[in-house]
């Protein structure tokens, strides 16, 4: 569902932005109801306090309305309210002490993991196929992780990963590109071996 | 969708919006299932791609439409405080909101001393001030003010989910947010209001010289400043009225409404006329509107059906996947709701799948089919 919400339009996105910039109220809570969910969803897989992260999205949405005249009017909405959930909560972990003397957006650790589709599966060969897949996918080191959910499931460009996690676009492309290339190395030396014990288990 | 002839990657399909959507909703408007089978390599590199967006599911959060409402709210109040603490900037947001009110209260006197003449002794003007006085005290709850300018209704939504269908020539206030234990709005021509069942938060709507008080139905209510008349007519549930006491000589008359009873107040001589059975009074059954003539008991009725019938009732605009949909039949009863309650319901009915948004006018039903 989640998905299909994302994709209705990122025009409507850029609409609602330069209305809500010129006061319109109705612009403002129609972008707050279309992305709240999805942004504490977001915040949540950094830090297991889910008021304080809902505390933190709002607390976005107020700066935006109160300083929606200093806005930039060219951003893309998604990608600019998904980095400042990110830098708040950051900032909030390094008020909070929880990480000491961290300064830098490494801070914040994507805790965060896949499911599976299961409702789409189904035989049990694809059903072992993806959930072996999903472990491989749940063990990459966060940051990966991080970059993978945010190209494929928040459809964002390299470009505005890159932007949000504060690094240059070679380095995010890596980062996508060596999860999807490691993670296939292995799943494919594996499957192989995972089908065999799957088939005589059952 | 010739840019995928050149993928060669499981990333080029995993970023495809199109892609997604067939694998994750089955939704297959690019004809992905043929694309596939033209080329067995293809169809190597897009099994796997499926399998991978088969294992990076998201799970749904568990906020429902209630939860975000909620916090919209509460974020709204988190506004009002900031803009307080930055006193500087906030200062010209509260002007222009009293500028506005001080129009509205010499609008209001200008038309009171050009058609009220007959009852200009009735009330006396510093009264009807302090009733404007009171709205701009309201203010500070942030008071919005909605008016109706064109030829047609206007569906309005309030922050507790109930809903005013305003027509033309007509204005409503209200609060962005009802705060306290009271929900209040200022009508100004006519309406037709659904409210949304909250005993503790009794709905007053204030028109002309008549307070109107409901804890959850439907009726309407028409007061233009130029008529001789207020109308009030109850759809359902029970609507109290009573005289504003802001008025000198007001009486201290209340008068329960019933389901199609209805109520005409005569504003030259503050009486009230209770007419219990408005299929006799001629103005009245002839002025009802679409919403009201309608009938919202669904039985086992296809769901496009009822979409059609909100569309004629509230003039909105539904759009939904009629493929989808086109099998899903409803039983249900939505008379005595407001339109959001409306819309979550039927969504409800169709199963876990099915949101809707709303955008002024328009509303999008999201759906990949029923149970």
């Amino acid at each position: 569902m989640k998905r299909q919400i994302l994709h209705t339009d990122t025009l409507d996105d850029s609409t609602l932005w330069s209305n809500l910039k010129k006061g319109n109220e109705k612009a403002f809570s129609t972008l707050f109801k279309k992305h709240y969910a999805h942004l504490v969803r977001y915040g949540n897989s950094f830090i297991p306090f889910p008021e304080k992260v809902q505390d933190c999205v709002q607390d976005v949405f107020t700066d935006i309305w109160v300083y929606r005249n200093k806005l930039n009017e060219d951003v893309v909405v998604k990608a600019y309210l998904l980095s400042s959930v990110r830098k708040r909560i950051a900032r909030l972990q390094e008020r909070d002490h929880i990480f000491r003397l961290s300064t830098s957006m490494d801070s914040v650790k994507f805790l965060f993991d896949f499911s599976i589709e299961h409702h789409l599966i189904a035989d049990e060969t694809t059903a072992a196929k993806v959930s072996h897949l999903n472990r491989l996918i749940n063990d990459l080191p966060s940051r990966q992780k991080e970059a993978l959910y945010l190209r494929y499931n928040q459809d964002l460009t390299v470009d505005q990963i890159a932007n949000m996690l504060e690094v240059n676009y070679q380095s995010a492309n890596n980062l996508l590109h060596r999860a999807l290339l490691s993670l296939r190395k292995e799943w494919k030396g594996n499957i192989l071996l995972i089908l065999l014990l799957f088939q005589s288990v059952f | 969708m010739q840019q995928r002839n050149n993928y060669t990657e499981i990333e080029h399909f995993l970023a495809d919006e199109s892609f997604q959507l067939w694998v994750c909703f089955k939704d297959d408007q690019q004809d992905w299932e043929e694309w596939t089978l033209e080329n067995s390599n293809r169809a190597k590199l897009v099994e796997e791609a499926r399998l991978w967006l088969l294992a990076m599911k998201v799970p749904n959060t568990n906020l429902s439409t209630e939860d975000v409402q909620y916090a919209l709210e509460a974020t709204w109040e988190k506004i009002e405080r900031a803009e307080e603490n930055k006193n500087g900037t906030s200062r010209p947001i509260i002007k222009l909101w009293r500028n506005n009110w001080f129009s509205g209260v010499a609008a209001v006197l200008i038309l009171s001393l050009l058609s009220g003449w007959l009852y200009n002794h009735y009330i006396a003007p510093e009264n009807s001030v302090l009733t404007y006085n009171e709205l701009i005290n309201e203010n500070e709850e942030g008071l919005v003010e909605q008016t109706n300018n064109s030829d047609k209704p206007q569906i309005i939504t309030l922050s507790d989910g109930s809903s005013v269908l305003l027509q033309p020539n007509s204005k409503l206030s209200y609060p962005k947010i009802f705060v306290g234990n009271e929900r209040k709005v200022y009508l100004s021509g006519e309406g037709f209001f659904e409210i949304s069942k909250n005993p503790k938060k009794p709905f007053f709507v204030f028109a002309n010289e008549i307070v109107t008080k409901v804890v959850g139905t439907s009726f309407r209510i028409k007061a233009y400043a130029n008529q001789p008349n207020v109308e009030v007519v109850v759809r359902t549930g029970k609507v109290k009225v009573r005289s504003n006491q802001l008025i000198a000589n007001s009486k201290d008359e209340l008068i329960v409404l019933l389901p199609n009873q209805a109520l005409r107040f005569v504003r030259q001589n503050l009486t009230f006329n209770k007419i219990t059975d408005i299929t006799q009074d001629e103005s009245l059954s002839h002025s009802a509107s679409n919403i009201e003539q309608l009938g919202f008991e669904f039985t086992d009725i296809p769901v496009a059906q009822i979409f059609k019938t909100i569309e004629q009732a509230y003039l909105v605009k539904i759009d939904f996947p009629q493929a989808k949909l086109k099998d899903c039949y409803l039983t249900t009863s939505l008379s005595d709701q407001p339109l959001p309650e409306k819309l979550k319901i039927i969504c409800k009915s169709l199963g876990n799948n099915t949101s809707y948004e709303m955008n002024g006018n328009q509303i999008i039903i999201i759906s990949d089919g029923c149970n």
